[in-house]
């Protein structure tokens, strides 16, 4: 693991976030940042407003206050499929594939924005990085298991070629050897480039793989350091790595 | 799968189905009514006793006997798929039995008529309808047969040869269908249960031939030679009126049914497609035939303007069109029920407006009569015409021009739904939320397809006014609305074939049960409520809710469970 130096402009920028649903304030206050090429996480428990944050970022729900800055430029006020355009994918909390659709139709909605020439490669691609998925292409989503649906889910997400692809708990509910296949994944898309923000319960497997990490609490963002360095923080080991 | 319910049925030898087969025969031979009816003998030779004639047996009798034979022979075979077979034939013989039994109870005045009355004696009824029970009963449990699956491949000449012959087989099944029963009226007094019953035995003979996986063999292949397929299917449509089916009267009842099968297929969009329930459709087919009414030239028109028939049509389904987005918009904003409401709330606008004459338009409860027929290419449309020597009766263009546009919105559906707007359509079915997260633009992707659904509905009712002359807002009741959209659920969701059938069946219900117009409701409802517990994916399935059955039955290749991965 990299302990790489906080430099630079950043991908993504969120600052002082605050979402409500109606009277509920989900997000209080969250900021952060990613830094182009990283793997970034955010952990913290049940209902923190992990999720929020990332429907936030992709466009799905509209911030009561704050600022969120893709390259620089501010992507709150735009419309969801403007973000993807932009290079913002979102593989949703619970994979949310079509279940009834086959797996290369699925893959083939993940590049719905896109109109070039190179869909059919990334659709090569993608059963190259899960021959799993290659072999059953003409399957339906539904029917696979739930490692292999979330390998269709980062699959499809990948289909837009995203610059900066959120992953909201791709381990939910997997063993812990698929868990370890699936942050192999994401280790294996951050070194073809893809910047990753991920999003887990499963925080001693976050900030293993992550080169920086946020703690989001009671919907704000508190403590922050390098995966390495809150996997030894006192705080971090107490409330969620489950010592006492 | 259930190999407790198959054990010891795979014999050669099934004593209860082969007395369900005897008794279906029996059945057939016996006595149905135990006196000749005032409007005439129903059915024909009712009265007929054992044995006198079993070569004179005729109609609904005659289908009892073939299907008690085919179930015969077939109890003896080793048939691959056969307990789906006998089943089927089995449900084809209890609803023709139950049909007739029924109908011979309620217009005989009582059990009288099918038991014993004056010395006479009929008990035909009761050993077909057991003849069927006990068929379906003793393969109740077919469907874990699998469904057999033909595999060997033809050359191009055998595959056409067959197709042309299924399709034939298909028109002249049509055309029988649609005369069955006759005219009704006094020539044909028993139209309604002869329809139905018929209506029984030719679910019962496809329900046979598909247990056979003959029906399923035949559609793969027409996928195959897709093309040649769709031709094939409309010269079989062309041909319909050189058919028993070919003079005026069911020229008619085609091209009405034409024109619905055409707006259940735009409806078929809206709903089965991108999966917004309209309950208001119909008004935009009526504002389709308001438009092209005002446009015709009637005397009553309000504009008193006379454009030619293609350009009223485009004009039409342009301004169905724009209502479609006017009612579209606000799915923007409301989702699943409220959209409901909505546009159950237009359909109603719509009516009580055209109701009240709105601005001298619609005629109000006058209607717009007397809308001239469509002239094209110095044909008159009403006229009958002679091809090269072939007479053709009146109304055949009408027909005709129907058969076109039922094509044209086939065409127009099958592109779209495989289209990059289709996907979007069924993302957003599926589930909205992550289709938005996919990038499609949820609310323009709606609105489209509202656009597309009224335009396509808007054509259909440019046509409807000029072929039913008559512009009424009866014609656009919420009743319709209903109807149309239960073509597209009973048909099967998402597919053409399936609102075409639907659409057939809801239509020309109606026009064959006229005696029994009270019950016509009720009928309805039963057969909807049946066919959704029974049958909930539509008399044909979209290919994903097939998969998702025939799931069940085949075994897939092992998953690696990611425990063991
Ligand atoms: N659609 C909604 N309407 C109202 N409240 C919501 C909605 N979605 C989430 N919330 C609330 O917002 C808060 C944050 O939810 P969120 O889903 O963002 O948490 P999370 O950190 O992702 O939790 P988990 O780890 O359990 O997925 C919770 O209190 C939740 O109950
Ligand atoms: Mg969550």
């Amino acid at each position: 693991m990299s302990d790489t130096v906080q430099t630079g402009k950043p991908l993504l920028e969120v600052r002082d976030l605050c979402v409500a649903y109606g009277a509920i304030e989900a997000v209080r206050s969250v900021s952060f940042t990613v830094q182009a090429g990283q793997i970034v996480s955010l952990i913290g428990s049940n209902g923190a407003g992990k999720t929020t944050t990332l429907r936030t970022i992709s466009g799905l729900l509209r911030p009561r206050s704050g600022q969120i800055l893709f390259e620089g430029r501010p992507i709150h006020t735009q419309p969801a499929h403007a973000i993807l355009g932009m290079g913002v994918a979102h593989c949703p909390e619970g994979r949310r594939l079509f279940p009834k659709m086959t797996v290369e139709e699925n893959l083939l909605l993940g590049a719905y924005t896109r109109k070039d020439e190179g869909i059919a490669e990334d659709v090569e691609r993608v059963y190259d990085l899960f021959p799993v998925l290659g072999e059953r292409r003409g399957n339906k989503a539904g029917l696979f298991s739930g490692g292999e649906q979330q390998m269709l889910a980062i699959g499809r997400a990948m289909m837009s070629r995203p610059r900066l692809l959120m992953l909201d708990e791709p381990s939910m509910g997997l063993s812990p050897i698929m868990t370890q296949r699936i942050f192999d994944t994401i280790r294996d898309l951050q070194r073809l480039g893809t910047t990753v923000l991920l999003v887990e319960q499963n925080a001693l497997a976050a900030l293993a793989q992550s080169d920086y990490a946020h703690v989001v609490d009671l919907g704000r963002t508190t403590i922050e350091g390098t995966g390495h360095d809150l996997l030894a923080d006192q705080r971090v080991r107490d409330a969620y790595l489950g010592e006492n | 799968m259930s190999e407790v319910s198959t054990a010891g049925r795979t014999g050669l030898f099934r004593p209860l189905s082969t007395a369900g087969a005897v008794a279906t025969v029996l059945g057939a031979l016996l006595p149905w009514a135990t006196f000749v009816f005032n409007e005439g003998p129903y059915p024909a030779k009712a009265t007929l006793q054992f044995f006198d004639a079993p070569f004179a047996l005729s109609g609904f009798r005659l289908h009892l006997m073939l299907f008690g034979l085919a179930a015969l022979v077939v109890g003896f075979t080793r048939l691959p798929g056969r307990g789906r077979v006998l089943r089927a034939l089995g449900w084809g013989v209890l609803a023709v039995s139950a049909v007739n039994t029924v109908f011979l109870i309620s217009n005989g005045g009582g059990f009288g008529a099918v038991s014993a009355s004056d010395g006479a004696f009929a008990f035909g009824c009761y050993v077909g309808l057991a003849g069927g029970a006990l068929l379906v009963a003793d393969n109740w449990h077919a469907s874990a047969e699998p469904l057999p699956r033909w595999k060997f491949s033809l050359p191009l000449w055998a595959a056409w040869l067959v197709l042309l012959v299924s399709f034939g087989a298909v028109l002249l099944l049509v055309a029988a269908t649609l005369t069955a029963g006759g005219l009704g009226g006094a020539a044909d007094p028993y139209a309604g249960p002869v329809f139905l019953s018929f209506l029984g035995a030719a679910g019962g003979l496809l329900g046979g031939l598909h247990g056979t996986g003959l029906l399923s063999w035949i559609g793969e292949l027409s996928e195959k030679h897709r093309l040649f397929s769709v031709l094939v299917l409309l010269l079989c449509a062309l041909g319909l009126p050189l058919t028993s089916a070919g003079n005026e009267y069911w020229m008619t009842v085609a091209a009405n049914i034409g024109v619905y099968a055409a707006t259940a297929i735009g409806l078929n969009i809206v709903v089965g497609l991108a999966g917004l329930l309209d309950l208001g459709y119909v008004a935009f087919m009526g504002i389709g035939a308001f438009v092209a009414a005002n446009l015709s030239g009637a005397a009553a028109s309000a504009l008193g303007i006379h454009v030619p028939f293609l350009l009223a049509a485009v004009i039409a389904a342009v301004i169905a069109g724009i209502f479609g987005v006017i009612v579209g918009s606000p799915t923007l904003r409301v989702r699943g029920d409220y959209l409901a409401i909505v546009t159950l709330a237009f359909g109603e606008i719509f009516r009580r407006a055209a109701q009240n004459n709105i601005g001298g338009l619609t005629g109000g409860a006058n209607a717009i009569p007397n809308i001239p027929q469509v002239e094209l290419f110095g044909l008159e449309f009403n006229n009958p015409v002679t091809i090269g020597g072939l007479q053709l009766p009146g109304g055949v263009l009408y027909y005709f021009l129907i058969v076109l546009l039922v094509a044209l919105t086939m065409v127009a559906f099958g592109n779209l739904k495989n289209s990059r707007i289709g996907r979007a359509w069924i993302a957003i079915r599926e589930d909205e939320d992550v289709a938005r997260a996919m990038g499609i633009r949820t609310g323009k992707a709606k609105i489209l397809a509202f656009l597309t659904g009224a335009t396509l509905a808007g054509l259909a009712g440019a046509v409807f006014a000029h072929k039913t002359a008559t512009v009424s807002y009866e014609s656009f009741q919420f009743l319709e609305s209903v109807t149309l959209l239960a073509a597209v659920i009973l048909g099967g969701m998402g597919t053409i074939p399936g609102a075409v059938l639907g659409a057939a069946l809801l239509f020309v219900l109606p026009e064959k049960l006229r005696e029994f117009s009270d019950y016509r409701l009720l009928l309805f409802g039963l057969a909807l409520v049946l066919i959704m517990r029974f049958r909930p994916q539509g008399l044909v399935p979209d290919r994903h809710r097939r998969a998702e059955l025939v799931a069940e039955d085949v075994e897939l290749p092992a998953a690696p469970k990611e425990a063991t991965a």
